[in-house]
C-alpha cells in the first residue's frame, strides 16, 4: 500500500511548532469553561496517538478517536494533519483533503512535506492540475536528504496526474452502481468474482459475524469469509457465508472463480500469501487444497485466474526470481510441470501488478497495474493476447478507474459488466462492491432533415403558354343593306342582288330582295372589290362597287336603290368600271361590268347606247374633258372587240360639265367621275 | 361560298314566315359572318379571358371557336391549357390529345399534356411527353428541365443531371435548371459543384432562396459549418417562417456542436410547426448532447406521438432511456427502431440488451 512511510512524518509531527496564529490548541487558556469537553478530548487525541504512532501505525483505528478530538476542536493545525494523514491511509482517501487543507489553513509550517501532502489529498480528489502544482512545489532541491527519491516519487505523481488529466477527457461511458444490500454490507466487502454468466458471486467479507468471530489484531476488523450470493432478477442476494470447509476461523478470500463457477481460488496468509483452489461439489465446496509449489513460492502470491479452459493459471507473484520489480503477472500451465512464466515487460512494469482476470474468450486480459498510464494508484488495464503478442495495455479509463487503486476487477462473458470494489461515498459504509455497466462508445443521437430540392417544387412557376391570338376578319366586313324600288311608282321591288368579286369577275353570291318590302342585306367582309349589282328582269341593272381592303373597319352602309326601266333618255351609272389613275386604261377589275353591258346589249338587240365619260371640277377642264372622252371611247372600243355594232355605240367625253354631286365634298368628287351610259333607242 | 347558302337561306326563311322586318334583318346579320372567322373570333376573346383569368368565360369562347371550326388545333391547345390552370388536368389532356392529332409536330402541346400528366401523378406518361417535346424542339430548355425533375424525383440523378445541363445549355439564364442541376449533385454527393450550381441560380435569381438554403444543407454536408451556418442565416434574414430552415440551420449547430444554438433553432421550428416530428427529434438529439436526458426522452416521445414509424426518434429515445436507466424501455426503443429500418437498432440492442 502506498504511504506506509509515516515515521519521518510521525517524528516531523512530535517536533512540530504548534505556535500558529490561528490553531486553536487543546488548552486550559481556550477550554477552561469546559474543562470536562477539555479533558475528554484530550483523552481522544491519546488514544488516537497511540495507534497512529504503532509501530506500524494504524491509521483506521486512530482515525475514530482524532474525529471525536475534533469535535471538541475543529481549529488545531496538528489535529486536521494528522487526521488528514489517518484519511490518506484509509480506505476514504479523498476525504482526506479536507483536513490538510484546513491544517494548512491554520498553520503553513505544521509540517515540512505539506505541499505534498496537499499534492496527494487534490490528487486523490482528481483536482490534477492544482495537485501538479502542489507537487512541484514538494519538489525537494538536488543534495537534500533523499532527494533522489523523492523527486523520482514525485515525478511519478505528476505523470499520474498528467494521465489522468488526459483520461477524464475522454471518460468511459460506464454506469457504476452499488451491487446493493444483498451482498454489500457495513463491513468491507470486496473481491468479488463472477461466473461467467452473472449468475453466480462469490466474494470476501469482513463482517462481525465471520467464522470464528474473531478480529484481526493486525487491522482491527473481523477476519474474512468468503461469501456467495446468486442473481434474482436483477437483484443479487441475499448472500450467505461459505460454510466449512471454505472459511475458516483466519482470512479466507476469493480471488478467482472458474467461468463455469465450478472451481474457485483462494487466498490464504500461508507461506508470505499463496493460493488454494476447490471445487463445487454439488452444493457443497470442497476443501481448499494449496496450488503446490510451481505457483506457491516463498514470496507473495496473491490473484489469480484461470483460463477459460481451466488449464492455465494466471496469477500474481512477487517473487524476486524472473519479476520485473514489485508484482507481476505470471502463467502457468496447471497440469504440467513447466515453471511459472512472467508474461513480460509489455504487460509487467517496475511498479506493482495485481488482480488479474482472464476473460472468458481466453485472450482478453483484465488486471491492475500502477505502472504504464495509470492515474494514481492501481488502475484496471486491458490487453489482448493476439498473434503471439500482448497488446498495448489500454487504461480502462475515468471514472472506473480513479486516482486511488483500482484493483481486483473482473468482467462478465457479455463484456456488459464489470465488477469490482470501492469506498465510495453512496456505499453501505465501508468498501462495498460495484457493478460497472459498460455503455460502449457514445451512441451518436440521429437527426432528420429535409430539403426542398427542386425548385419547381418550392416556388413553383407557371409554364401555361397560350397559343397566339390569331388575326380574325370577321369583325372588317360591311353590311350593305336597303330598299329596291320601281324608280317610277317608288314601290318596293323584288330584284337580284349579285356579289361580283370585281378581281376574279365571279359572281360570289347572289340574293334576292324582299318581294314586299324590297329590302335587302348583304355582308361583305373585307379585302375584296365588291361590284353590286341589282338587277330585274324589265329594269336596267343598277351597280355599285365596294371596294373593302383587307383590314377595312365595320361598317354599315344603307344604299336604296331605284331600278330604272329601259327608256330612252335613261342614265345609268357604270360605278365598276376601273381606270388606272390618270390614264385611260381599263383596269381588269371592270371586266365584270363591262360584261354586263355586253349582255344587255346582247339582250336588247335593238338598244343604242351612248358612252359618257365624266370627271370632278380638279384639274384642267380641257385635260379632263380628253380624258372623259377617251375613257369612253376604250368601253366602246371594248363592246366592239365583243361583237356589238358599232353603230350602235357613241362616245362623248364631257368632262366636268355634268355633275352628278356637288364638288366641294370628296364623296361628290367621286361620284362625279364616273362613267356612264344612256338609252339614245331601244 | 357556305357564306352565301347561309344568308341565302336564312333570307328565304325569314321571307316565308313573313316575320317582322327588323328581325329578319337582324337574323341575318347574325348568320352573316364566315365560320372560320367566327371561330378565330372567339378564339382570342378566350385569350383575352385567360389574361384576366376568367378561366371559365374562357373555356365557354374555346367550346364556342371549337363547335365553329372542330379542326381549330389552337383552340383545342388553349382551351387544354385553360383547363390547366382550372385544375381540370383529365380534361386538359384530352385536349393535348386533340391539339396533337391535329398538330403532330407541337411541342408546346406534348409540353403541355406532360404537365397536366405530371399533375395527375402519371410520371412516365408526362415523362415521355417531356421527350417527345425535346425530341421536336431541343432547345425548349423547360422540356428538359421538367424531365429532369420527374427523372431527380425517381432518384436518378445522373440522369436528372443530364436533363437539368442540356435546359442549362438551351437556356443559359434558367436559374431554375441551375438550382437543380446543384440539387442532383447534391444527391450524388459532388457537393463543391452543387454549391457551385446553387451560386449560379443565385447570380442569375438573387430572390431564388430556396437556393440559399439549399446551398447551406450543400455546404453543411460537404463539412463547410462556416459556410452553411452563415447561408442558413442569411436566409432565416429574409424569411422568418420556415420552420424547415430553423431545423436545418439547428442541425448544421448540432454538428458544429453549439447544442443550445441547436435547441433554440429546433424550439422556433416547433414554435412555427407544432406538428413538425422531425423538430422534436433533433431537439431531442441536442438535448442527448446537453446531458438533459428527460427532456431528450419527451421530445422523442412526441416526435414518435406525431409519427408513430418514426424510426430515428426510436433510435433517440432509445439513447435517452438508456442514460435514464430505463435499460428495458432503451431496449424496447432499439428494437422498434430496428424494425422500422435502422440497422443500428440492432447493434444497440445485442450489445446492451439481455
Amino acid at each position: 500500500m502506498k504511504f506506509t512511510r509515516l515515521a519521518a512524518l510521525a517524528l516531523t509531527l512530535l517536533l512540530a511548532v504548534s505556535a500558529s496564529a490561528q490553531s486553536v490548541e487543546f488548552s486550559k487558556d481556550r477550554f477552561g469553561n469546559d474543562k470536562e469537553g477539555l479533558k475528554a478530548a484530550q483523552k481522544a487525541i491519546k488514544t488516537g496517538d497511540e495507534w497512529y504512532f504503532a509501530d506500524p501505525p494504524k491509521y483506521e483505528r486512530a482515525l475514530p478517536y482524532y474525529l471525536e478530538a475534533q469535535k471538541f476542536n475543529p481549529n488545531n493545525a496538528q489535529l486536521n494533519l494528522k487526521i488528514g494523514d489517518c484519511y490518506l491511509n484509509s480506505g476514504f482517501r479523498p476525504r482526506s483533503l479536507t483536513y490538510l487543507q484546513k491544517a494548512f489553513e491554520l498553520d503553513e509550517q505544521v509540517d515540512p512535506r505539506m505541499h505534498y501532502l496537499l499534492g496527494r489529498g487534490l490528487h486523490l480528489n482528481a483536482r490534477w492540475q492544482e495537485a501538479i502544482a502542489e507537487y512541484k512545489k514538494a519538489t525537494p532541491p538536488a543534495g537534500a536528504k533523499n532527494a533522489l527519491a523523492q523527486q523520482q516519487e514525485i515525478r511519478k505523481h505528476i505523470t499520474e496526474c498528467e494521465s489522468g488529466l488526459a483520461l477524464m477527457k475522454k471518460p468511459t461511458r460506464v454506469f457504476i452502481d452499488n451491487v446493493g444490500p444483498g451482498v454489500n454490507s457495513p463491513f468491507p466487502d470486496y473481491g468479488p468474482v463472477i461466473s461467467a454468466d452473472e449468475s453466480v458471486i462469490l466474494f470476501t467479507s469482513r463482517r462481525d459475524n465471520s467464522t470464528g468471530g474473531q478480529t484481526d489484531p493486525e487491522s482491527g476488523g473481523f477476519f474474512e469469509d468468503i461469501y456467495q450470493a446468486t442473481r434474482n432478477g436483477k437483484e443479487w442476494g441475499p448472500a450467505k457465508a461459505l460454510a466449512d470447509p471454505v472459511n475458516t476461523e483466519g482470512h479466507d478470500a476469493t480471488v478467482g472463480l472458474a467461468p463455469d463457477g465450478q472451481r474457485m481460488l483462494i487466498y490464504v496468509e500461508n507461506n508470505g500469501g499463496d493460493l488454494n483452489e476447490c471445487d463445487l461439489r454439488g452444493n457443497k465446496w470442497s476443501k481448499p487444497q494449496t496450488l503446490g509449489k510451481r505457483v506457491n513460492t516463498n514470496a507473495h502470491e496473491s490473484s489469480a485466474s484461470y483460463s477459460p479452459d481451466g488449464r492455465m493459471l494466471y496469477y500474481v507473484s512477487d517473487q524476486p526470481e524472473g519479476g520485473l520489480g514489485s508484482r507481476d503477472i505470471y502463467k502457468i500451465e496447471l497440469e504440467g510441470k513447466g515453471k511459472a512464466v512472467n508474461l513480460g515487460p509489455v504487460i509487467n512494469t517496475p511498479y506493482g501488478e495485481e488482480g488479474v482476470f482472464m476473460h472468458p474468450d481466453g485472450k482478453t486480459m483484465y488486471f491492475s497495474s500502477e505502472g504504464h498510464n495509470s492515474m494514481g494508484g492501481y488502475d484496471i488495464f486491458k490487453s489482448v493476447y493476439e498473434n503471439g503478442k500482448w497488446s498495448k495495455p489500454e487504461n480502462l479509463g475515468w471514472p472506473i478507474n480513479t486516482p486511488d487503486d483500482d484493483v481486483f476487477f473482473v468482467i462478465s462473458a457479455s463484456g456488459r459488466h464489470g465488477y469490482y470494489s470501492s469506498y465510495r461515498d453512496d456505499g453501505q459504509g465501508s468498501k462495498d462492491i460495484y457493478q460497472i455497466t459498460f455503455l460502449g462508445p457514445e451512441k451518436p443521437p440521429v437527426l432528420s432533415n429535409e430539403d426542398q430540392l427542386l425548385a419547381s417544387r418550392v416556388a413553383p412557376v407557371k409554364e401555361t403558354v397560350l397559343a397566339a391570338a390569331v388575326p380574325v376578319a370577321t369583325t372588317q366586313v360591311t353590311i350593305l343593306k336597303g330598299v329596291v324600288t320601281d324608280a317610277e311608282s317608288k314601290q318596293p321591288l323584288e330584284a337580284t342582288i349579285d356579289v361580283v368579286d370585281n378581281q376574279k369577275s365571279q359572281t360570289i353570291a347572289s340574293f334576292r330582295s324582299n318581294s314586299q318590302s324590297g329590302r335587302y342585306l348583304v355582308s361583305l367582309p373585307s379585302g375584296i372589290n365588291y361590284g353590286i349589282v341589282v338587277r330585274q328582269e324589265g329594269y336596267l341593272f343598277h351597280s355599285e362597287n365596294f371596294d373593302l381592303p383587307a383590314g377595312a373597319a365595320y361598317s354599315e352602309v344603307v344604299k336604296d336603290v331605284a331600278l330604272k326601266k329601259l327608256n330612252v333618255g335613261v342614265k345609268v351609272v357604270l360605278n365598276n368600271i376601273f381606270f388606272d389613275t390618270d390614264k385611260s386604261t381599263l383596269r381588269k377589275e371592270s371586266t365584270a361590268e363591262l360584261e354586263r353591258l355586253v349582255a344587255l346589249l346582247n339582250e336588247t338587240p335593238k338598244l343604242r347606247i351612248e358612252i359618257s365619260g365624266h370627271t370632278d371640277n380638279v384639274g384642267n377642264p380641257a385635260y379632263n374633258q380628253k380624258l372623259s372622252e377617251n375613257r369612253a371611247r376604250v368601253v366602246v372600243d371594248y363592246l366592239i372587240t365583243k361583237g356589238i355594232d358599232k353603230g350602235r355605240l357613241t362616245f362623248a367625253g364631257y368632262g366636268l360639265t355634268q355633275p352628278v354631286a356637288s364638288n366641294t365634298t370628296k364623296e361628290g368628287r367621286q361620284q362625279n367621275r364616273r362613267t356612264e351610259f344612256k338609252v339614245l333607242e331601244k | 361560298m357556305k357564306t352565301t347558302f347561309t344568308v341565302t337561306a336564312a333570307l328565304m326563311l325569314a321571307g316565308v314566315l313573313a316575320r317582322p322586318v327588323q328581325a329578319q334583318v337582324d337574323t341575318v346579320r347574325a348568320t352573316t359572318l364566315p365560320p372560320a372567322q367566327l371561330a378565330e373570333k372567339l378564339y382570342n376573346s378566350g385569350i383575352a379571358k385567360f389574361n384576366q383569368k376568367s378561366y371559365r368565360a374562357a373555356i365557354q369562347d374555346f367550346d364556342r371557336a371549337l363547335a365553329t371550326r372542330p379542326d381549330f388545333s389552337k383552340a383545342f391547345y388553349n382551351r387544354a391549357a385553360t383547363r390547366y390552370e382550372l385544375k381540370e388536368y383529365d380534361q386538359a389532356v384530352q385536349d393535348y390529345d386533340q391539339a396533337i392529332k391535329l398538330e403532330p409536330e407541337s411541342f408546346t402541346a406534348y409540353f403541355g399534356r406532360g404537365q397536366a400528366r405530371q399533375a395527375l401523378s402519371q410520371a412516365d406518361a408526362a415523362e415521355q411527353d417531356y421527350t417527345k417535346a425535346t425530341e421536336l424542339k431541343a432547345d425548349y430548355a423547360p422540356a428538359w428541365y421538367y424531365r429532369g425533375d420527374l427523372r431527380f424525383e425517381k432518384g436518378n440523378f445522373k440522369e436528372a443531371l443530364a436533363d437539368f445541363s442540356a435546359a442549362v445549355k438551351a437556356d443559359p439564364a434558367y436559374a431554375y435548371a441551375y438550382h437543380d442541376r446543384g440539387s442532383a449533385q447534391r444527391q450524388l454527393g459532388n457537393y463543391a459543384a452543387a454549391v457551385q450550381d446553387y451560386d449560379q441560380a443565385l447570380k442569375l435569381q438573387p430572390e431564388l432562396l430556396p437556393a440559399l438554403l439549399n446551398r447551406a444543407s450543400a455546404k453543411r454536408r460537404a463539412g463547410d459549418l462556416k459556410g452553411a451556418l452563415a447561408d442558413f442565416s442569411a436566409y432565416l434574414n429574409k424569411v422568418t417562417d420556415n420552420p424547415v430552415a430553423f431545423n436545418n440551420r439547428g442541425s448544421a449547430r448540432f454538428d458544429a456542436g453549439d447544442y443550445k444554438g441547436a435547441v433554440a433553432d429546433f424550439s422556433q421550428a416547433i414554435t412555427l410547426n407544432a406538428g413538425y416530428a422531425f423538430a422534436y427529434n433533433n431537439r431531442a438529439a441536442a438535448h442527448l448532447k446537453l446531458e438533459e436526458y428527460k427532456k431528450a426522452a419527451d421530445d422523442a416521445s412526441q416526435a414518435i406521438r406525431l409519427n408513430a414509424q418514426y424510426a430515428e426518434a426510436y433510435l433517440n429515445r432509445g439513447h435517452a432511456r438508456e442514460m435514464l436507466r430505463d435499460a428495458d424501455g432503451a431496449c424496447q426503443d432499439w428494437r422498434k427502431a430496428a424494425e422500422l429500418g435502422l440497422e443500428n437498432g440492432s447493434a444497440y440492442a445485442n450489445a446492451a440488451c439481455d
